[in-house]
């Protein structure tokens, strides 16, 4: 088992013909992801690696009414419209993988996700993957992941490969590891990926790869300290030394004012009991300490 | 992209609300001309993208030309938070009778949009909010249909009955610019009522959504930056990179790919002691791409040393390995340089800057060891 992307994803890349989703979906094809699909706007017709298509998810979606899943490789301009022609032919789950979406196209995008009870990935996230399921949706590159008892998310792609790469050396395996996004606001925050994984049989603790900016860490502990989450949890926060009212890295990565601040993350995991690595090699140690027990 | 303040007052007076008679200036010269147009005392503002001008006394009023023509004198070429102060809005001084503060922005933690209304204004409404919660007004509503009529009344019970049309009308326009110019803020603080019973925004806040400019390109320009300042800026946006100065005394230059793993780096640096000057973080990099990066950090008198990280899940180590060959070749670096590279295609990689005798490191931590012992050794 896993979370959200699994072997029963039936899977459809949307603007296939893009340069970057042509390769991506030769690479998930090749990882086992059962691609059924794709589209480009203003016109379908061919294949791509085999797969058709398509004009408009409409058409998929009739062709091939098992589609249950898309990914969105379209320009941050598009997403918006591509998303939302998703969800309105009934997809249920969306993955937004571009960066840089204005954030009030991506906020219509969530509040008709939440509407019609759609899972919204991102965006800017790298997607994420299903070791034991043999199923990623996105372009994490997938010979870093074995499976095994772990659940990853993470707010960024790069410092998940670093971390999960350290797991996988360690014979540590994952269930799933899902990006959960570098936006201030993205579909599926981290309290709400904690519910997935307490719910999933094979999930034994989750790992979350946090840092500063929002206050997704602070509700995540919130929950497990009020025992919502039953699962052993263990974080790694990046962002310390980050300054104030300066982006570091990722959009979502901002302190504003006391808002966001590394020290009321910290306090938080505290108060809830999570253990929180303070490097990277701190994290191996502790995933040993907290799959023993 | 936050717009100076008389420029959000140019979008709030296009889409119907009340501004002060006001002119943008450059001299204290016209400064004392408008003033003597007016009539009577005006108000001077700073046009600077600093927030809490007021507190740093940087609001000035006179009550005749002349004294319109020393305040602006005064404050003009000044340095308000790091910014040289070029111009001046000079306003006409409004009778206040009631200052009210009214605000959109977005919620993230409902992840919603969401109003804001007070009749206390011309204070920090985030000090308001927590010390007198019962008097601002939070309304979260729809992205996609707007704030509805029920939300609008809700919003503004806070005021008293009487003024309640006038602050629903004013809302109402406040909700246009949000919508209309992809707004993460928007806001009138204050708001003032005139003793006319009139509404009139005395000063305006809005910040446009960064990733939204492509559809208000006429709005993109330097502010609070020098042009070159601005091209270089802009340049880095096209190329999707993010370069930050961190420290103007560090020793260590950081080029690595992504956001968490520069920031994990970052946070090993310090926590063993080391000082970083200034990082660049790339999108997917590839031999072109780290070329012209080294270009950003190679003239930098003040670095010590430069630590490349390079973690290849997509990209290939011998690819990039060509480029940073390609760039030493061509330009001698003036610093020690400590590459770390992992993933695929690694042996062949590192095979390459062998040839050129630069020795890579596997393990982040160990590399982040090297850089510090080279930047203290070097002191």
């Amino acid at each position: 088992m896993s979370i959200i992307a699994k072997r029963s994803s039936y899977v459809l890349i949307q603007g296939i013909t893009g340069a970057a989703a042509r390769l991506h979906t030769k690479n998930m094809l090749d990882y086992g992801t059962k691609i059924i699909g794709g589209t480009r706007p203003g016109g379908g017709g061919g294949e791509v690696h085999g797969v058709p298509v398509y004009d408009s998810v409409e058409q998929a979606v009739e062709k091939h009414p098992h589609v249950n899943t898309t990914i969105l490789f379209v320009p941050p301009k598009g997403t918006r419209e591509a998303a939302l022609e998703a969800l309105s032919a009934g997809i249920k789950t969306v993955v937004m993988v571009a960066e840089h979406v204005p954030l009030h196209d991506n906020l219509e995008v969530l509040e008709e996700g939440e509407k019609k009870g759609a899972v919204v990935i991102g965006p800017n996230t790298p997607g994420l993957i299903s070791p034991a399921e043999q199923t990623k949706l996105g372009f994490v590159p997938s010979q870093y992941f074995i499976p095994g008892p772990v659940g990853v998310a993470s707010r960024s792609g790069t410092l998940t490969y670093e971390i999960v790469s350290r797991l996988t050396l360690n014979g540590i395996g994952q269930t799933t590891c899902i990006g959960v996004g570098g936006d201030p606001i993205v579909g599926t925050p981290f309290p709400k990926i904690l519910q997935f994984f307490e719910e999933d049989p094979e999930t034994n603790a989750v790992l979350l790869i946090g840092e500063i900016g929002g206050t997704k860490e602070e509700e995540a502990a919130e929950m497990i300290r009020d025992r919502k989450i039953t699962k052993p949890v263990f974080v790694y926060l990046v962002g310390r030394t980050a300054p104030e009212g300066k982006r570091v890295g990722h959009a979502g990565a901002l302190i504003e004012g006391n808002r966001g601040t590394i020290e009321s993350k910290l306090a938080s995991f505290r108060e809830a009991g999570v253990p929180v690595a303070d490097t990277p090699g701190d994290v191996i140690r502790i995933a040993k300490e907290v799959l023993k027990s | 992209m936050r717009l100076y303040e008389y420029e959000a007052k140019e979008v709030f007076q296009k889409c119907g609300l009340a501004i002060p008679r006001g002119q943008i200036v450059a001299s204290a010269e016209e400064a004392r001309r408008f003033a003597s147009e007016i009539g009577g005392p005006v108000v001077i503002k700073p046009q600077v993208s600093a927030k809490k001008r007021g507190k740093a006394g940087a609001i000035r009023f006179a009550s005749d030309p002349e004294e319109a023509f020393r305040q602006s004198q005064s404050i003009l070429g000044t340095m308000l938070n790091d910014e040289k102060v070029a111009t001046l809005l000079v306003e006409e001084k409004i009778e206040i009778d009631k200052e009210f503060y009214i605000g959109m922005t977005i919620d993230y933690s409902s992840l919603k949009p969401v109003a804001i209304a007070s009749p206390l204004g011309g204070v920090d409404i985030e000090e308001v909010a927590q010390e007198k919660p019962a008097i601002v007004k939070k309304v979260l509503f729809s992205i996609s249909r707007g704030p509805t009529e029920k939300d609008y009344e809700e919003l503004v019970s806070i005021f008293k009955p009487t003024e309640q049309a006038l602050m629903k009308e004013v809302t109402k326009k406040l909700y246009q610019i949000f919508q209309k110019y992809d707004a993460e803020m928007v806001e009138i603080n204050p708001l003032a009522l005139t003793k006319h019973g009139k509404s009139m925004a005395l000063d305006a806040f809005l910040n446009v959504d960064d990733d939204s400019l492509f559809r208000h390109s006429d709005l993109v320009k330097p502010r609070g930056m020098t042009r070159e300042q601005f091209d270089f800026e802009q340049s880095l946006k096209e190329k999707k990179w993010k370069y930050i100065e961190m420290d103007p005394d560090g020793e260590i230059g950081i080029l690595s790919s992504g956001a968490g793993i520069t920031m994990a780096i970052l946070d090993l640096i310090k926590m063993h002691g080391g000082r970083p000057a200034n990082f660049l973080d790339t999108a997917q990099m590839n031999a072109e791409g780290i070329y012209s990066a080294f270009s950003l950090f190679a003239d930098n008198k003040k670095l010590k040393v430069l630590l490349v990280n390079i973690f290849a899940g997509l990209n290939r180590c011998d690819d990039l390995a060509m480029g940073i060959k390609k760039y030493l070749q061509q330009h001698p670096l003036r610093m020690p340089l400590v590459v770390r590279m992992i993933g695929y295609r690694e042996d062949e990689g590192k095979g390459i800057l062998k040839e050129i005798d630069v020795e890579t490191i596997r393990s982040l931590e160990d590399s982040v060891e090297k850089v510090i012992q080279i930047a203290q050794g070097a002191t």
